[in-house]
């Protein structure tokens, strides 16, 4: 047969000649990634060594503004915090993704196109209304207290609902968990059912199945799907903003805060570099894993 | 190996299956046995019943009605991978994450068959599909006949009491299919194993079955060798499939003690030999196969009344390499297509042509209709 077995990963740009190919074709993309890409970060690198005071930020060449976040122990540990909390998402996005996306591959007909539209409807609402919709649901007077005060099950108001970390978990799971469930029922799409048929003629019994045969042929949407959600997670703002209270702040809004309350441009813009330099780290030690996964796998060649 | 899998032992046992699919039948009440160490075929044209019934024996489908048994064991209950069967897929479906090794080592691996076994066990059922040094490649890395190998070694390396085949050469182009046809005859001799394979090619069907299950909307038509189904094929729909056939219908005009019987087809006389007795007047089907027609220039000596010849002309001539398609049209009756050896004799007749169509009455089938 010639068709190409399916999760074949294919080579980058096979059979391309190294030479004489027209370069100019690639201006369009060159401009655009450097215009909207390279430039604001190359500005945001720079005004991170200047000088921000309640006169203003001017130019200036000094390691004053990287110096005060190593300094005090506050913005480190809330950078560790957040990695954490972006991390701990990703798990929770995919531990819900997971059998969602499994339970929309798994539909049929009609029925498919109902349940994935199903799923997908409530994402087409803002992002803010989504994470604002847990305040009269978790607030003192919302709907979880009154059923519960209701029921008599509680006398007063439980206050633990909204503003802290369990809060923005929640927020941050439900908003972005479809970045996750997207990729992976792509992947489970993919899968030829005789190769679910297959394994179970030899044998394997449906977790064996789901082991062996299911899951690393929708690892690649896992990965992708997890690499969204914690990027999107770890510069999360909104969300912390509206459901963490104090104790539930990430790096974002710490960020946020330089810019539109305390005028310092310099040391918001630092953060913001460390933040990305971080980032950039990530996905390159999780770029170097995937890899080495594929050659394991038997992509290779 | 348990002691009782000798020959001459029922392997499967289909007992009265029927399977619906809402108000449509895909199996009628099917009954047969297929016996240990035998190459059966189940052939039929497309939506017959024979996948879904190759189906129900792997477990993939439930029966609505019947029994499966194997080795004398009901399976309906079992689920596909506590089912003593293997199926090489249409498509082969082998995992492709996996290279060759881990393909052919997945059943040992799901049933927790230690290391070294295993390891010596695959390297074995690569050695009998000839692939050995193939482990490490990817299956994108290989051939379409070396795909079907190992599809074959990863079924076979199972020991499966029944290995199912769903058409799995039907993909190849006719060389690699008819080379993969001896290869999988081969394996089988060569196992003693029980092959239950599903095709829609009669040619394949033929070439490699100990005995073929003709199916037509989902019941059985005839069961029986290669030879059996050819010469003596019991019914129009079988007589069709199978071969080309002039299919002529007419009343009979004697039947003789020697179990021959003559039919008058529109004032042509034909005698052939009749399954089962027919009272004169009856209407009857006589299966006149091409190559089972003779065909002579000239031809002036008709022998009138015996009914193994008649003078006719002929109107079309096809060259088809191996053999000359003649289309003969006789003084009466229906016109007769022979199918005659490519030979000096037979190129030189030409269309027009007056010539003598001759057979001889124990090679024509008459089935009552």
């Amino acid at each position: 047969m010639t068709s190409p077995a399916s999760g074949k990963t294919p080579k980058p740009f096979p059979g391309v000649r190294p030479i004489g190919r027209p370069f100019w074709l690639l201006l369009p993309g060159v401009a655009w990634l450097l215009v909207f890409g390279l430039a604001p970060i190359l500005f945001m690198g720079a005004v991170s060594f200047w000088r921000s005071s309640i006169f203003g930020t001017t130019p200036d060449f000094q390691f004053g503004n990287y110096a005060r976040m190593i300094e005090e122990p506050l913005y480190v540990e809330l950078l560790v915090k957040t990695l954490r909390i972006a991390a701990l998402t990703t798990i929770l996005s995919l531990i819900f993704s997971y059998p969602l996306a499994w339970f929309l591959a798994s539909r049929k007909g009609a029925w498919k196109a109902v349940c994935v539209v199903a799923v997908f409807v409530p994402f087409w609402i803002s992002y803010v209304v989504r994470t604002f919709v847990w305040l009269p649901i978790l607030g003192r007077n919302g709907l979880i207290n009154q059923t519960l005060m209701g029921l008599g099950l509680i006398s007063s108001p439980v206050e633990w609902f909204l503003y802290n970390e369990g809060t923005v978990y929640l927020g941050l799971v439900y908003v972005y968990t479809l970045f996750m469930t997207l990729p992976i029922y792509l992947a489970l799409e993919k899968i030829d059912p005789k190769l679910i048929e297959a394994a179970t003629d030899l044998g394997a019994r449906p977790w064996q199945t789901f082991r062996h045969v299911v899951l690393p042929l929708s690892w690649p949407g896992v990965l992708s799907g997890s690499i969204m959600v914690f990027l999107l997670a770890v510069s999360a703002y909104v969300t912390p903003r509206l459901l963490g209270g104090t104790s539930g702040i990430m790096f974002g809004n710490m960020i946020a805060n330089q810019f539109l309350s305390n005028n310092n441009w310099a040391f918001g813009s630092a953060l913001s570099m460390t933040l990305v330099a971080v980032v950039a780290l990530f996905l390159l030690v999780v770029g170097r894993w995937v890899g080495i996964r594929e050659v394991f796998t038997g992509g290779k060649g | 190996m348990p002691a009782d899998k000798a020959k001459n032992a029922v392997a499967v046992a289909i007992h009265r299956v029927s399977k619906r699919f809402g108000s449509v039948a895909a199996l009628d009440d099917v009954s047969f046995d297929i016996m240990r160490g035998e190459f059966f075929s189940l052939l039929g044209p497309s939506g017959c019943g024979k996948t879904t019934l190759l189906r129900s024996i792997g477990g993939f489908e439930a029966p609505t009605a019947g029994d499966i048994q194997i080795d004398g064991q009901s399976v309906l209950h079992l689920a596909p991978y506590a089912r003593p069967t293997n199926m090489i897929f249409q498509h082969l479906a082998l995992f492709p994450h996996m290279n060759v090794r881990d393909n052919v080592a997945f059943g040992l691996r799901m049933k927790r068959t230690d290391a070294a076994t295993t390891a010596r066990r695959v390297e074995e059922a690569l050695a009998l599909v000839r692939l050995e040094g193939y482990g490490d490649r990817g299956i994108d890395q290989i051939s379409g006949g070396q795909k079907q190998r190992v599809a074959m070694a990863r079924a076979l390396v199972n020991d499966p009491a029944v290995l199912l085949l769903d058409e799995p050469l039907g993909a190849l182009d006719l060389q690699l299919r008819l080379q993969m046809q001896v290869e999988l005859r081969r394996l089988q001799r060569q196992l003693g194993a029980t092959f239950v394979f599903v095709t829609h090619d009669q040619g394949e069907a033929m070439a490699m079955s100990d005995r073929i299950a003709v199916m037509n909307s989902g019941r059985i038509q005839q069961i029986g060798t290669p030879a059996e189904i050819y010469e003596r094929p019991v019914n129009r729909f079988v007589a069709t499939f199978i071969g080309h056939a002039n299919l002529i219908e007419g009343r009979v005009a004697e039947q003789r003690a020697d179990g021959t019987a003559l039919i008058d087809v529109e004032g042509l006389r034909v005698a052939g030999t009749a399954q089962a007795l027919a009272a004169p007047g009856a209407s009857m089907l006589a299966v006149m196969r091409y190559e089972k027609l003779q065909i002579e220039a000239g031809g002036n000596a008709s022998v009138a009344g015996t009914g193994t010849s008649t003078l006719a002309t002929v109107s079309e001539k096809t060259y088809m390499g191996a053999a000359l398609r003649f289309v003969c049209r006789p003084g009466v009756g229906p016109t007769l297509t022979v199918d005659a050896p490519n030979t000096e004799a037979g190129r030189a007749i030409c269309e027009g042509d007056s010539v003598r169509v001759s057979w001889a009455a124990s090679e024509i089938n008459l089935l009552a209709e």
